[in-house]
């Protein structure tokens, strides 16, 4: 037997719009993953700290072969240091320098240093090579500049400059430097253990989206970024909806001072600029033990968003209580209270459903909003914070970390704006598309 | 209607009242000592408490908050500013809403005027392949979120075009309206924020319109005015619109009082010397005389204009009774 409310019209309704059906299906698939973070901690706020390799690697596409030698560098550069610390700390050294589940190889460590001397003999090769051709190409122009006449300085360095990038840039694309890199980067793979089932995959899964500037993995904190952004949406929509509601129904069912009370406390609340609000609030917190913590979050978004469903509600109420069957209820001689809570209530249950989707997908745009103020989630990854970390790369021209978190952000968004439309459409007879 | 607004002007006194209340309470109530804020951690306890009595912290939050409606109530801006000593509030405040409003003023009619127009094409083609892809669009520039349209626009807007023209058409930051001209000046600092602003709101905008629309729309005059032959285009754009103007005009309306609040990410992040990154230094500062006098004169705004909407609601719907 289905229970009462799947056999309503409205939920008839609602069930027969396949693409409504379909962002269900979504957020399920996104409150799954949230809630395997959140209770079986299938993600550690230490993982999405963890380094998996060299900085600004990006999603797909080739990466320029001047990066490729930079990251040959950085690999190479960093056993290095380990290798030659002092015997004893040479072990733990080496066991820190593992990018999640790649290790370092387990072969003896002459035999690495050996290795690592080698890498290091063809990189210089390969790094000289460019330096040489760069600077010729970039003399031989400015030369050539300088001979017919060009004063302008900085037009100088500019054109030169295009020359030595055009240099360069045929010099990377020559199939010799091609292969003497593939070969390199081949050795410096070799230092790792090699990986194998289970963890080559998950190994995969971190490196998918890209590195951000400090190496870690974008798609580990875009995904880890779902359990912050369920959490402050459900906490934070389900308190205002619920406190809002019953505030909204009370001073309209009661009337009198309670009314006027909810009506001056919602008039109160909302003559403050609610983003002026929201950043007070989180001012408050800082310096206190809660300041790490979701708590301010929650506190701000919770005073700033129960006003929309108390204005709704009440509206709502205000109709409802004139109706006939709360009329009857009356007259059987039921208690105030008792009408409320058994035949008020219920009958504003859509709005407080519509109104729950609605403050979701603002809790999760204001936690952006206020994490990229400094004031939000800490300590910890959201998409505000990859957001906020992203914007000194995109321009440089990197995207991967924004365009992993806009695409993880925009199908929880998108799934819950067509979800309220569906909802709206389904349940509120006034409501025309 | 003299008696309408006079009862309204009556009653919005106890919310006033409590907004100042609300706000100071937040401030000052259980948070950390804005003292420790100007004089550091480690300061001596003389300074702070000569800091307390200079600011007046140290008398009883009432005090405070009589003290403080006093100067509300009698247009005394003149307290010091606490974050920019040597400034008073009322200078912080009148230099800084010029910048704002230069840039919200534009965005508000130019996203005004391009909604109802997509609005209207959406409603007149309702069901039909344009509606849906201008609905699907709306709804899609609804769930980026508005940093990501900053982002963006300030790295293919100010960045990317300066490549791709050879010469600075949007400045990437800052606000220097001394240097150039007005219009040149307006251009390179206001334009790339304006128009960001306008793509954010478009996508709201344009589902509320059309939503206003489409439910004049199912209204029982309009099959009235097919019925006596009136054609499509007609029945859509003088009696539908009509209509159609008053929840529309009332949204403007109450989007009017957070004109002079202007956008805080938008000056934040293009670093436009304005009202909303005031405020922000104002709260990061702990100024507190910033904060309160700033959401004092918003608070009469917001609630003038929120009078003023409903007697304009009566003069323009006779249906509706002020009482």
């Amino acid at each position: 037997m289905k229970p009462k409310f799947l056999r309503s019209r409205g939920a008839k309704k609602f069930f027969r719009s396949r693409i409504a059906t379909f962002s269900l299906v979504v957020i399920g698939i996104y409150a799954m993953i949230g809630s395997a973070v959140l209770f079986f901690d299938v993600i550690s706020v230490d993982d999405t700290l963890q380094r998996v390799g060299p900085d600004s690697t990006p999603m797909f596409g080739e990466q320029s072969l001047e990066k490729r030698l930079r990251d040959v560098d950085f690999q190479l550069a960093r056993l290095d240091t380990a290798l030659n610390k002092k015997p004893e700390d040479v072990e733990p050294a080496i066991a820190e320098l593992a990018l999640a589940e790649r290790t370092i190889s387990t072969k003896p460590r002459e035999e690495l240093s050996a290795e690592i001397e080698r890498a290091w003999v063809s990189y210089d090769t390969l790094a000289e090579q460019k330096d040489e051709v760069e600077f010729e190409a970039f003399d031989a122009k400015k030369a050539e500049l300088k001979e017919s006449g060009v004063e302008d300085r900085e037009e100088i360095q500019r054109i030169a400059g295009n020359a030595a990038d055009a240099s360069v840039a045929e010099l990377v694309a020559s199939e010799e430097f091609v292969s003497s890199l593939a070969q390199l980067e081949q050795i410096v793979d070799d230092l790792y253990a090699p990986l194998t089932g289970w963890s080559a995959k998950l190994y995969d899964l971190r490196r998918s989206m890209g590195t951000d500037r400090q190496g870690r993995s974008i798609a580990i904190r875009a995904i880890f970024s779902i359990k912050i952004a369920l959490q402050i949406g459900v906490v934070t929509a389900l308190l205002s909806v619920i406190f809002g509601s019953l505030l909204g129904a009370a001073g309209a069912f009661y009337g009198g001072w309670i009314d006027h009370l909810v009506v001056w406390l919602y008039s109160t609340f909302s003559s403050i600029p609610s983003l002026i609000f929201l950043i007070v609030i989180s001012y408050r917190f800082i310096g206190t033990e809660f300041e790490s913590s979701l708590f301010p979050v929650y506190v701000a978004f919770c005073l700033t968003f129960w006003i929309g469903p108390c204005r709704i509600v009440r509206g709502e109420v205000l109709k409802i209580k004139e109706l006939e069957y709360v009329q009857a209820a009356t007259a059987v001689g039921f208690g105030k209270f008792y009408i409320l809570l058994k035949h008020v209530v219920p009958n504003t249950m859509h709005l407080m459903f519509i109104n729950f989707s609605l403050l979701f997908i603002g809790a999760i745009k204001s936690e952006v909003i206020l994490s990229f103020l400094g004031l939000g989630v800490k300590n910890q990854p959201s998409w505000g914070i990859m957001i906020r970390d992203s914007a000194p790369e995109v321009v440089n021209g990197f995207f991967p970390q924004l365009g992993a978190a806009t695409v993880f952000m925009f199908i929880l968004v998108i799934s819950f704006n067509i979800l309220s439309d569906a909802l709206q459409d389904a349940f509120d007879p006034k409501h025309v598309s | 209607m003299w008696n309408y607004i006079v009862r309204r002007l009556l009653y919005n006194i106890p919310v006033y009242l409590g907004i100042i209340l609300l706000l100071m309470a937040l401030l000052r109530v259980g948070a950390a000592d804005p003292a420790y804020t100007f004089l550091g951690k480690n300061a001596e306890p003389g300074d702070l408490e000569r800091i307390r009595q200079q600011l007046g912290l140290d008398k009883p939050f009432l005090v405070q908050y009589f003290h403080f409606l006093w100067d509300v109530l009698t247009l005394n801006f003149e307290q010091e500013s606490w974050g920019r000593p040597g400034r008073t509030v009322g200078e912080m405040l009148s230099t800084a809403y010029i910048p704002t409003l230069m840039i919200t003023v534009p965005g508000l009619m130019i996203t005004a005027t391009i909604s109802i127009c997509v609005a209207l094409i959406s409603a007149f083609n309702r069901g039909r392949f344009a509606d849906r892809i201008l609905m699907v669009a709306a709804v899609v520039g609804m769930s980026v979120s508005f940093l990501v349209y900053i982002i963006v626009g300030q790295y293919y807007g100010a960045f990317q075009l300066k490549e791709w023209v050879g010469t600075e058409v949007f400045a990437i930051e800052g606000f220097d309206m001394e240097k150039n001209g007005f219009i040149s000046g307006w251009l390179t600092y206001c334009a790339l924020p304006v128009i960001i602003s306008v793509i954010v709101a478009m996508g709201y905008d344009t589902r509320f319109y059309r939503a206003v629309m489409v439910e004049e729309s199912t209204k029982d005059y309009m099959v009235t005015a097919k019925a006596k032959g009136a054609g499509r285009r007609k029945v859509m754009f003088v009696h539908m619109l009509k209509n159609a103007m008053i929840p529309i005009i009332t949204r403007i309306m109450t989007t009017l009082p957070f004109l002079i609040v202007g956008s805080v990410l938008l000056e934040y992040y293009f670093n436009i010397p304005g009202m909303g990154n005031r405020l922000l230094g104002a709260i990061a500062d702990k100024d507190f005389p910033v904060i309160q006098t700033f959401t004092a004169i918003f608070a009469v705004v917001f609630i003038l204009s929120n009078i003023l909407t409903d007697v304009l609601y009566a003069l323009v719907d006779p249906r509706v009774r002020l009482q």
